[in-house]
């Protein structure tokens, strides 16, 4: 009998599992993917913005080169926007950095009940973006709000106030919804950091003598270090993008008081229909973002190391 | 340097009580080891020495002063944990002066007294490292480094070989041993190390389960241990135990089961008759005998030489017993030995209530 015929018969996929380009096979499928749903779509974003895409103008188009930049070189609301951005994301980081940093040290104390705590605690983070400004709107509403309502008994403001509707709080008043919504993600973060701090050091810096405070500032904040800035990092990266509740508490006003860059991009596209400028917005948004990206892949690999 | 004393120590956490009324007096310079298993609460009365745990009944004095009110840094105490404790993100120089850097020791002075703590222990090389560049060994000599800069009243040690593979926690036992000799302050040193306590220890408390079972000095508690728990923990390999029964005259006690038959001077006027009792052996005192004068009579079970030694399990009716042999032992497995050891390096034990029966 022939032993042979006890072997797999060895076709063309056999023969190539054995060879160095296997690999590349099993990653094919990946990298289609990759190549159809983010580069393609990117590249195509990319290249909108040195052309003329308006759908207000069908007839208006072709290649345009570096007009949109020079136009948004001249453009007061892409100023203010990036401002606003600015202003936006470091006020609402500072915010969320505190208070997360204050509710994961309270989580992390073994009390008992801590655990209903750390649930009550994520619960804005659960929320949708659409749903935490409707609910804020409504709660922040000049005429039904309940806590125009409460500060006015209270005798803090004389009458209702129109947080939204006034450029002098505008901003101030969704950076503190934002802030409300994504402090969460950093109690999260660094309550799994804190908890990662050896409970021998908090005791041998106790027997060296370091207060509380010393404490604080010699062992937890180093030991989080890293944790704060991968969150901080990748908080940044999402606030940039993301214009929905800005959308919904106020679309950009009272005139551009909380015009931010996504905010402006999308509207320029949806609302304005003119692709080309607002491509040209994003492409900015996206270099400005590839520095955050960058920063944290460094922090990743120092991580590793 | 400073003296110890417990008095009455005790400690509860909700209503389980971990630390039962422990009583211990350390004397100036003195090395004093809790030794006991894992959930003795050898560790727990070392964090309410230093203060990292609150007392809740008795007195911890510090050279005559009560310590129970005051913060672990008004102790003057200096501590060395198991997993070192060190601050990953300070330098080896900063981590041990940082105690003194707490205290407000201005640089120069505190740069003078790291560089003679890391010339005692030989880590002057390593004081721009940080701790996630040194060996385990390294780590160890750091932590002892931040412990002796400071020059405290009392050293407080908690397990801090158990880190270290076996040839390093060898070196470190010894260095732990000539540096203690060398600064001369008292020491108080938590393991569960046997050995650890029998080389490093002026006094060692066995504890078992919140109680101190035998405090005394390492020779006393070989040589005659307390009760079958102490006599069990301390020694490799552990006391053999015979069951059997004892009588008693008041001159010569005479110990009997299957196959052993001893009999040993008493100066005790206790007389008993038939009282079951436990014979405790150290494997290294027995030597083989085969002629009249055999104690304990078996077959040869096993036979194990381990290079120096050759370690032999007996058995002597139906109960096991592990004699070290010196190596030229020639006896195997199945023929019939007799064994004979000194009646002063036995121990005898009540079998009711395991406590040491005096002679």
């Amino acid at each position: 009998m022939d032993t042979g015929s006890h072997l797999p018969k060895t076709g063309m996929i056999g023969e190539l599992s054995e060879t160095r380009y296997w690999i590349y096979l099993l990653l094919l499928p990946s990298l289609v993917i990759i190549l159809l749903v983010i580069a393609y779509p990117t590249i195509y974003g990319m290249a909108i913005s040195f052309r003329e895409m308006r759908l207000t103008r069908p007839g208006l188009t072709g290649w345009v080169g570096f007009k949109h930049y020079l136009v948004m070189i001249d453009d007061p609301v892409f100023w203010v926007a990036l401002k606003n951005t600015v202003l936006w994301v470091t006020f609402a980081v500072v915010l969320e950095l505190g208070l997360g940093f204050i509710a994961a040290t309270a989580l992390n104390r073994n009390v008992p009940g801590t655990g209903i705590f750390a649930v009550l605690i994520l619960v804005p983070y659960f929320l949708p973006n659409v749903v935490a400004g409707h609910m804020w709107a409504l709660l922040l509403d000049p005429r039904l709000g309940v806590i125009n309502d409460i500060l006015v008994r209270v005798g803090v403001l004389g009458s209702y106030k129109a947080w939204f509707a006034d450029p002098n709080t505008a901003l101030a008043a969704t950076i503190f919804v934002e802030a409300w919504h994504g402090f969460p993600f950093f109690a999260l973060l660094l309550l799994a950091g804190l908890k990662g701090i050896p409970h021998d050091l908090y005791k041998a810096a106790a027997v060296d003598g370091a207060g509380p405070i010393a404490q604080f500032r010699l062992i937890t904040v180093p030991m989080l270090k890293s944790v704060i800035a991968a969150a901080v990092i990748l908080r940044v990266i999402s606030l940039v993008n993301s214009p929905d509740l800005l959308l919904i508490l106020t679309g950009g006003g009272p005139g551009d008081a909380t015009q931010v860059l996504s905010l402006y991009a999308f509207q320029t596209a949806y609302k304005d229909f003119n692709f080309g400028y607002a491509s040209a917005l994003s492409v900015v948004m996206f270099v400005i973002l590839m520095v955050f990206a960058y920063a944290y892949i460094r922090l990743s690999k120092i991580g590793q190391e | 340097m400073a003296t110890l004393s417990l008095q009455n120590v005790q400690k509860s956490y909700g209503g389980l009580q971990v630390l039962h009324g422990i009583d211990v007096e350390l004397e100036d310079g003195g090395f004093l080891v809790l030794l006991g298993p894992s959930g003795c609460g050898k560790s727990t009365l070392l964090n309410l020495i230093a203060g990292l745990d609150d007392i809740s009944a008795g007195d911890i004095r510090i050279d005559g002063r009560s310590v129970i009110e005051l913060a672990p840094k008004d102790r003057n105490i200096a501590m060395v944990f198991q997993s070192y404790a060190l601050y990953p993100t300070m330098t080896v120089e900063r981590n041990i002066g940082f105690g003194l850097e707490m205290r407000g020791v201005n640089g120069n002075e505190r740069s003078a007294a790291v560089k003679q703590a890391a010339d005692l222990l030989q880590i002057s090389h390593l004081l721009d490292r940080r701790p996630a560049n040194l060996s385990g060994g390294q780590r160890q000599r750091v932590a002892m480094g931040r412990a002796i800069v400071r020059n405290p009243d009392l050293f407080l040690f908690d397990e801090p070989l158990s880190n270290l593979d076996a040839k390093l926690r060898a070196e470190m036992r010894t260095e732990i041993k000539r540096l203690h000799g060398r600064l001369g302050t008292s020491v108080v040193y938590v393991t569960h190390d046997q050995i650890e306590a029998m080389t490093l220890g002026t006094k060692v408390a066995v504890m078992k389960g919140g109680y101190i079972q035998q405090f005394a000095d390492p020779q006393t508690i070989y040589e005659k241990p307390a009760n079958i728990f102490v006599a069990g923990f301390i020694g490799s390999p552990s006391m053999n135990f015979v069951t059997g029964t004892l009588t008693s005259d008041g001159r010569i006690a005479r110990f009997e089961a299957s196959g052993v038959r001893v009999e040993i001077p008493s100066n005790s006027d206790e007389m008993f008759d038939a009282r079951p009792a436990v014979l405790g052996i150290r494997p290294e005192e027995l030597k083989v005998d085969d002629g009249e004068s055999a104690m304990l009579t078996g077959t040869i079970d096993v036979v194990e030489p381990t290079g120096p030694d050759t370690m032999v399990t007996v058995r002597i009716g139906e109960q096991p017993i592990v004699a070290r042999l010196p190596s030229r032992f020639s006896g195997k497995a199945g023929e019939t030995v007799g064994l004979i050891a000194h009646v002063n390096s036995m121990s005898l034990f009540d079998y009711q209530t395991e406590l040491r029966v005096p002679l």
